[in-house]
């Protein structure tokens, strides 16, 4: 649970129209190459998965989950549904708690994505505890990003705009540890924009979001200003 | 009943007494034989290299014997965004095909977030190829015939074959099954050499491969008149894919019909 | 020891097979699945009045065609795999015909080496309403508005074709089959005894009967 406190910012928005996943990528290194090691990454066409913590952990998980997605639409011919694979992946993790030859896992997963009924997003902890969710927020940036999220209207929200929002809250939520570089990195997943896949957001989109979040803050920072000058 | 799995399928004791289990482990009375055969099967693929692409095409039928069975196969099948497979014989087996490269599909392409390879043409062959002859080595084959259309990585066109005993070889004009004897020396006609398929225009290659199509359709008595057609092309940096559904055979010649009396003297 | 420990060979050769007329139509409530009641060992009838209609789950039912043992064991498989599918339903989902029907795939592909099955899977589910799926022996799936299938089958390819007609109405459905199968029955050898029926509707199940004389007329 320490590996996933301290772990970087890792959010996931459900839309009315599908999922957006974002992480907050610190940059450790100026060595690496920017734009690459991805974090987010695919269980299934349809199913993306954030994670903060300890990140082979995160790989082993996302490892089990195309395990189970596969094994699923092996037999029925359908892709996995997404309540389904978290009952299984629940299991898995939980199973990890039970014995004393093995440590539980040091991630928070934040998985979401579209299937027959509709997008689903789900947050999962290393007791195998998992609960629905219409935002999800962990790691560092934990508090700070899940009470903008409690902001958000999800009922409206299109999964375009809350690519922008995402970008917004990650932002929001590295204010504490501003010392330090981060890159973002966002993904998406709805039958209208990506026909049900689940892809990072185009580059020029991704742009527009983060050019969306600098100006927010910056009025914020003008607003603040403000009242500082009336006081 | 017994609901335990173990007895399933089986006479209940009470009746028979005893279950023989010579019955079920008969092993040693009958041989475990794989090579099956076709059940329902498609017929020719045929497929074309030019200038700048390659076009491949397939009919819809899928015939139960000689039972005209299934109308609506489709078996050209599209693998990743510039790569078709076209698959004749058994259609059970063309669905395992089907799920094989979706499965490869998911791990090449969506598994890997870093975007580091393209599936291409060449990769899917050097894969089914590997598929096929591995089954053929168990004695349990696949039972079909494939042609692989597409590109290379240096986005020259690419077209090779390899059917259910693990054979391979490429050539600027393909066919499977009947269209191999039918369909391969009309489309030879117009480049006998390989090198010269540079030589061939697009429209060229659509109107060699519709031809063959139809002399198939006169000839191979498990055709069908619908057909799908694929025509890639690489054009200024760019794949372009033509993927026609539900096209038929035209061009039909039979009038001469009325003139054909008899089959040697005459008769009125 | 007993009637069953006989030689293995000659089990699968004098093996009670459904030489049989079945079939399963689409229709503007669900679907329904027609089924001829006889069974043979040969030229022997072993049964006049057999149930070839099978349920595999609330309103998925299949028609078996082909080994009356493979078929059997087919079908009690695949219903085990969807009590266990169904049970990991959310609640108030049911399974649906297409898995329903992917399975059976699944099971008379992978055996194809032993299996003797042509079966046909029709199922009423929420999402896709009525939907019948045609699984002939060498495990292929197949998705059709009406399906046919077993030997006598071949005599009303034509007949089906020429009138068969989408979102039928229940009794035009209904006299759509019984004249079909009546035909199938009238042309084969391997047919006879009773036509079957059974009605998958948002309703439940619902089962018919037509007699000799009846669909005879």
């Amino acid at each position: 649970m320490k590996a996933v406190e301290n772990g970087s910012t890792s959010i996931g928005i459900k839309a009315k129209d599908g999922v957006v996943l974002a992480v907050e990528k610190i940059v450790n290194s100026k060595l690496l190459v920017p734009g690459k090691n991805k974090r987010i990454q695919t269980i299934d066409r349809h199913i993306g998965v954030a994670y903060s913590g300890l990140l082979p952990d995160g790989r082993h998980f996302v490892n089990r989950g195309r395990d189970e997605a596969s094994t699923y639409s092996n037999m029925y011919k359908e892709p996995v549904s997404i309540p389904h694979l978290m009952d299984r992946l629940g299991l898995y993790v939980q199973n990890y708690t039970c014995y004393n030859s093995v440590r539980p896992f040091g991630v928070v997963s934040i998985v979401g994505g579209v299937d027959a009924n509709g997008p689903h997003l789900y947050m999962i902890e290393p007791s195998g505890t998992y609960w629905g969710y219409t935002g999800a927020a962990t790691g560092k940036g934990r508090q700070t990003a899940k009470s903008e999220l409690e902001k958000l209207n999800f009922e409206e929200l299109t999964v375009r705009e809350a690519v922008k929002h995402a970008a917004r809250i990650i932002r929001q939520a590295h204010e504490d540890n501003k010392d330090k570089d981060y890159e973002l990195e966002i993904t998406w997943c709805s039958l209208e924009e990506t026909g049900g896949q689940h892809q990072f957001v185009p580059e020029d989109l991704l742009q527009e979001a983060i050019k969306f979040a600098q100006e927010e803050d910056d009025e914020d920072d003008e607003d603040e200003e403000d009242t500082e000058m009336a006081t | 009943m017994n609901h335990d799995p173990f007895y399933w399928g089986r006479p209940s004791d009470e009746t028979y007494g005893h279950y023989n289990h010579a019955i079920a482990n008969a092993k040693s009375q009958i041989p475990t034989s794989h090579t099956q055969q076709p059940i329902i099967t498609g017929t020719s693929v045929l497929a074309l290299k030019f200038k700048n692409g390659v076009a491949i095409a397939a009919d819809n039928m899928g015939s139960y014997g000689s039972l005209l069975r299934f109308n609506n196969i489709e078996r050209l099948i599209r693998v990743g965004t510039e790569t078709i497979v076209g698959i004749s014989g058994d259609i059970s087996d063309l669905q395992y095909i089907e799920r094989l490269l979706h499965q490869l599909q998911t791990e090449e392409e969506v598994y890997d977030s870093d975007g580091g390879h393209n599936l291409r043409a060449p990769h899917v062959h050097e894969y089914l190829s590997r598929v096929m002859y591995n089954r053929r080595l168990k004695m349990d084959p696949l039972w079909n015939a494939i042609i692989v259309a597409g590109f290379s990585d240096d986005r020259t066109p690419f077209l090779r074959y390899v059917d259910l005993l693990g054979v391979t070889y490429g050539s600027l004009a393909l066919a499977t099954g009947f269209g191999a004897h039918l369909a391969v020396p009309l489309l030879r006609k117009l480049v006998p050499y390989d090198a010269d398929y540079e030589k061939v225009s697009e429209e060229q290659a659509r109107v060699a491969i519709a031809d063959s199509l139809r002399v198939l359709y006169y000839r191979d008595a498990r055709s069908s008149d619908k057909y799908t057609f694929a025509v890639l092309t690489f054009e200024n940096d760019k794949i372009n894919v033509d993927y026609k559904q539900d096209l038929k055979v035209e061009n039909q010649s039979w009038r001469f019909a009325e003139n054909l009396i008899g089959y040697g003297s005459k008769q009125q | 020891m007993n009637g069953i420990s006989v030689d293995i060979n000659h089990l699968k050769k004098g093996e009670v097979s459904l030489g049989t007329s079945i079939m399963a139509v689409t229709y503007k409530d669900g679907v329904i699945l027609g089924a001829d009641s006889r069974t043979t060992t040969g030229t022997y009838i072993a049964n006049r009045v057999t149930d070839k209609l099978t349920q595999i789950h609330d309103t998925i039912y299949c028609c078996r065609s082909g080994s009356a043992a493979d078929t059997q064991a087919v079908a009690d498989i695949v219903k085990y795999y969807l009590q266990m599918h169904a049970s990991q339903l959310p609640p108030g989902e049911t399974p649906t015909t297409k898995v329903a029907a992917s399975v059976f795939q699944e099971i008379c592909y992978t055996n194809k080496d032993g299996l003797t099955a042509g079966i046909i899977c029709a199922g009423y589910d929420k999402k896709n309403k009525g939907s019948v799926y045609s699984i002939p022996i060498g495990g292929s799936i197949h998705q059709q508005e009406y399906a046919i299938a077993g030997s006598g089958s071949t005599f009303i390819y034509g007949w089906c074709d020429k009138n068969y007609k989408r979102d039928m109405e229940r009794d035009e459905c209904i006299t759509f089959i019984k004249t079909a199968l009546s035909e199938a029955i009238k042309w084969d050898g391997s047919s006879g005894g009773v036509v079957r029926m059974v009605l998958l509707t948002e309703k439940g199940v619902e089962r018919l009967i037509f007699y000799p004389d009846e669909y005879q007329a």
